[in-house]
């Protein structure tokens, strides 16, 4: 492979800036078309809009292969991909599977404009003139993996282990052989490890203590519901395809009733809406609990069959909670909470769907666990449109076969007091800092991969800071996102439509194969094919240093993941049936219908002595929430939006244009009280760091409370976690290791900019 | 004949699927956009909301494009599709003015005007049209306009032009907003 500079003014950074051009639509669009070759979307076409109209709407002339989309999304949406001479021509949804029923969301629609952009790293490369000085270096596959292979390695023989080097793995592809990667690492000993969660943790430690696990309901179900709560949740922007299920729920005669600080879009749709002081979502269930209490709405019989600690429960909320006392914590009218909680306690069945944003607060599982109590008293859980649900990984059974391999014989790592030997885990959720401090070895070269954390971390600074402590970085990536961008190596990862793998969702109940329907996209790779090229160059260097294999068949390493429980579940006999289509788990409609919890009583625990050995009390109680101190009166939330998941997608051109810059959502009142006028460029600060941002005047969201939405957006400098500080929330640590993070309780102040 | 979009603010989430899909079908440049998904303004309604309508061509039964074009490149099918042919484009924009409903967009990559067909090959073939295909709520229908009025439906939206110009062969379900329990 030739070596071939791409620092100044060579093809990448010449072609990105080419293409900005492009789309400003100030340079010639032939010369722009001259320039970039093949890197722009002509070659997917090389036809006039007309022409194409004919073309593209005969789908008789593809082949048609058979993708899921891997996104840390709920909705996790069956695809059918259109090739056509080896080209992915279009993407639709796939009809056959009930969840997503053949429609994929905005985001979904775009990715002919992710697998063929400009913008896709499409080589190993190398950054030569220091970290962020943008001068890549194109090397080939076996330069990079010689030079990552001697720093593994050299590292190992100075430090005596390779404690020094540090994955920072999650969620950019949750398809199951991305975990080839956590494999890798195994494979050359016992590393440094990021654990935990940002997402949900706080929310599935709750739900952990109270059932056993996280096990909700099939979506599919909530049709039956007869009154529907979304609390914190905004499935028209997060899980579109929820958003049928809602209304036929409706159709049939449910109310649907949303809690939000924000009027959410889905709060947009609401019979009622009810807004919420952030962070308080606790006061109002247990308010709610308290009527319900003391207007015997409670269920009896559930109580006693299937419930513990309804004693102790009810005895606290006798003595600590008022309907009153929560109108105060909340801002609700009392009377609104007296009429939620009769509506919900008499409507059989009533399901609550409890949000991922609602437990990122400092007191966020304590408000998760008292939403749960409200669904356990009034004998909700188990029934069919019932329920209080928050995700499920029942259909996740999966080997994981490409992570299962140990570190070779005599590795050293940390020392358990059970005389086992083990990784470093470090807290993902303070990652920066985690890293910094690591010591005995230090850490020294990091490995990102399905991950952006300098995006999407709180306290960017601190990570940055990290990431240039290093001796090595390396990430693998699509884009050059800012991670890339302070990293030492990039390697071009595929994506979905170039690889074999399996997904499921934490929501819905479906699993379905990925199949390769393109070749991979110039010398992209899959982690597991990753994986195998570094244990090869280890092993040639030093014979044994790595226990990954340095071969296979992707089919035949898929097969590896799959097992008599899932084919069960599936009701197949072999993983290649599913080449057939998607098949959805033979599990109840309803979660926990057998009464069977996994609790360590077998039933719900509204008393958990599992909580208390985690140093929280037994009971769902309310843990006050974190105020706005006083130079920082305002609360700015950094939700997930709809054209973007977490820095993916809001890159790719066709986002960029139909959404070009990001704004803040500030409330008519505060922005008159600070001179802020719809459109005007505004400042967002805190000790941590500062924003600039476009102001949107809106009465969506509250007086003190603005909303900026997270997103990696082409050429700006935009990260709503400056001003996010890395404070923990009150769960995470019994189920992911680390608590989560209490994003929401993010202070800042604002001026004009 | 006439068919046309039925546009159910009430039902829409404004997830802008269907621009998306009509992108996705047709491979559109980013520079166009043949179907948008817009908001229709807080101010329009007595509380804060946000509802969206989703527009493209209006294969409008007096379509101004066709009048105005002086190489005669629109025509409009006898099921009130207004159909552009790129290849008698003259790239001239008297259409792009002319059309109250910014449905012919220029595109600087060809130098010529392009616009929604309303899918009309996927039509001719029993199919939906994408945008509609790609609807997870049901907001965006294809409907015929030529029976008697479309019941329960408006032919107008606070923000869209006057419909007695061109006569859009669209009808919006109008939006409902519940009950909204707001602190101050």
């Amino acid at each position: 492979m030739d070596k071939k500079s791409v620092a100044g003014s060579g093809a990448i950074w010449e072609k990105l800036i080419t293409r900005r051009t492009f789309l400003k639509g100030t340079a010639v669009a032939g010369a722009a078309a001259a320039v970039e070759g093949l890197l722009n979307f002509d070659f997917l076409w090389h036809l006039t809009p007309a022409a194409r109209a004919g073309s593209n709407n005969n789908d008789n002339k593809y082949q048609v292969f058979l993708n899921v989309c891997p996104r840390n999304c709920y909705d996790t949406c069956s695809i059918l991909s259109y090739v056509q001479d080896g080209v992915l021509k279009k993407v639709t949804g796939n009809p056959e599977q009930t969840f997503t029923r053949g429609h994929l969301c905005a985001k979904g629609y775009t990715y002919t404009r992710r697998v063929y952009s400009p913008d896709r790293i499409k080589y190993p490369m190398r950054q030569t003139g220091g970290r962020g000085s943008g001068k890549w270096q194109r090397i080939n596959w076996d330069e990079a993996m010689d030079v990552i292979a001697r720093k593994i390695l050299e590292l190992k023989k100075r430090y005596g282990s390779t404690l020094p080097i540090c994955l920072d793995k999650y969620s950019g592809n949750f398809e199951i052989m991305h975990y080839g990667i956590e494999g890798m690492m195994s494979s050359i000993g016992y590393t440094t490890r990021a654990l935990g969660t940002p997402c949900w943790p706080a929310g599935i430690d709750a739900q952990t203590f109270d059932m056993g696990t996280l096990y909700s309901s099939d979506p599919e179900a909530m049709v039956n519901a007869r009154y529907l709560i979304l609390w914190g949740v905004n499935p028209a922007w997060t899980s579109i395809h929820s958003m049928h299920f809602v209304y036929e729920a409706r159709k049939r005669g449910a109310k649907l009733v949303v809690i939000d600080p924000v009027i959410s879009q889905t709060a947009s749709k609401a019979d009622l809406y009810v807004q919420i002081n952030p962070s308080t979502d606790g006061a109002l269930a247990l308010g709610m609990a308290r009527y319900i209490l003391d207007h015997n709405l409670y269920d009896r019989d559930y109580l006693q069959n299937h419930v513990i600690g309804w004693e102790q429960f009810a005895a606290y909320l006798r003595d600590r909670v008022t309907t009153g006392w929560a109108s105060y914590k909340t801002g609700v009218p009392q009377e609104v909470i007296e009429t939620l909680a009769r509506e919900y306690a008499t409507a059989k069945p009533a399901l609550i769907w409890i949000g991922y944003g609602m437990q990122r607060h400092t007191n966020g599982g304590q408000n998760v666990r008292a939403i749960d109590a409200l669904a356990a008293i009034t004998g909700n859980i188990g029934k069919t449109g019932g329920g209080a649900n928050y995700g499920q990984l029942e259909t996740w059974g999966f080997n994981y076969h490409a992570m299962g391999f140990k570190a070779p014989a005599g590795s050293k790592g940390v020392s358990k007091p059970d005389g086992t030997v083990s990784d470093r885990f470090i807290d993902i959720n303070n990652f920066g800092h985690d890293v910094l401090a690591a010591k005995d070895p230090p850490v020294k070269m990091l490995w990102i991969a399905c991950r952006n954390p300098l995006s999407q971390d709180p306290e960017a600074g601190v990570v940055e800071k990290a990431f240039r402590s290093m001796e090595l970085v390396v990430t693998v990536d699509q884009f050059m996102n800012r991670s890339a961008q302070l990293s030492d190596i990039v390697l071009p990862a595929t994506t979905q439509f170039e690889d074999w793998g399996v997904n499921a969702s934490y929501w819905h109940y479906w699993v379905g194969i990925n199949q390769q329907a393109i070749k991979p996209l110039f010398e992209a790779k899959s982690d597991v094919q990753i994986a195998m090229a570094l244990s090869r160059r280890l092993n040639q260097l030093a014979p044994g240093s790595c226990t990954y294999p340095v071969d296979g068949d992707m089919q035949d390493w898929l097969g590896k993941e799959f097992n008599a429980k899932t084919y069960q579940m599936l009701g197949i006999q072999d993983w290649r049936e599913l080449l057939k289509g998607p098949r959805k788990a033979r599990l109840p409609a309803a979660s926990w219908s057998d009464g069977k919890f996994r609790t360590p009583s077998g039933k719900y625990e509204l008393y958990s002595q599992e909580a208390q050995k985690f140093g929280h009390n037994p009971l769902p109680v309310y843990l006050d929430e974190e105020k706005a101190p006083e130079k920082y009166p305002y609360r700015l939330l950094t939700p997930h939006w709809k054209l973007g998941l977490h820095s993916q997608f809001q890159n790719l051109d066709w986002m960029m244009s139909t959404n070009p810059e990001p704004w803040l959502e500030i409330h008519p009142d505060l922005a008159a009280a600070k001179g802020i006028r719809d459109g005007d460029m505004v400042k967002v600060f805190n000790d941590l760091g500062w924003l600039i941002i476009k102001a949107r005047v809106t009465a969506t969201v509250p007086p003190g409370i603005m909303a900026a939405y997270e997103a990696w957006y082409r050429d700006v400098d935009y990260n709503v976690n400056y001003t996010v500080k890395a404070t923990p929330a009150d769960m995470g640590t019994k189920a992911t290791g680390n608590p989560g993070i209490a994003f929401h309780d993010n202070f800042i102040d604002i001026t004009r900019a | 004949m006439q068919l046309g979009f039925l546009i159910n603010t009430e039902k829409c989430i404004g997830c802008q699927s269907c621009e998306m899909a009509c992108k996705n079908e047709f491979q559109t440049d980013a520079v166009v956009h043949w179907r948008r998904v817009y908001p229709v303004g807080e101010k329009n309604y007595p509380r804060p909301e946000r509802i969206f309508m989703s527009i493209a061509c209006n294969h409008c039964a007096r379509p101004e494009c066709l009048r105005v074009c002086p190489v005669q490149a629109y025509t409009k099918r006898e099921d009130g599709i207004v159909v552009h042919n790129h290849d008698r484009c003259i790239g001239c924009r008297s259409c792009v003015m002319a059309c109250p409903y910014r449905a012919p967009q220029y595109n600087p990559h060809y130098r010529k005007v392009e616009k929604c067909s309303l899918c009309y090959l996927r039509i001719d073939q029993g199919k939906k049209p994408a945008c509609v295909d790609a609807c997870s709520v049901g907001a965006l229908q294809l409907i015929r306009l030529d029976k008697a009025a479309v019941p329960d439906t408006v032919d107008r939206m606070p923000g869209f032009p006057d419909p007695s110009i061109t006569g859009p062969s669209v009808r919006f379900v109008p939006p409902v907003i519940g009950t909204q329990v707001r602190g101050n």
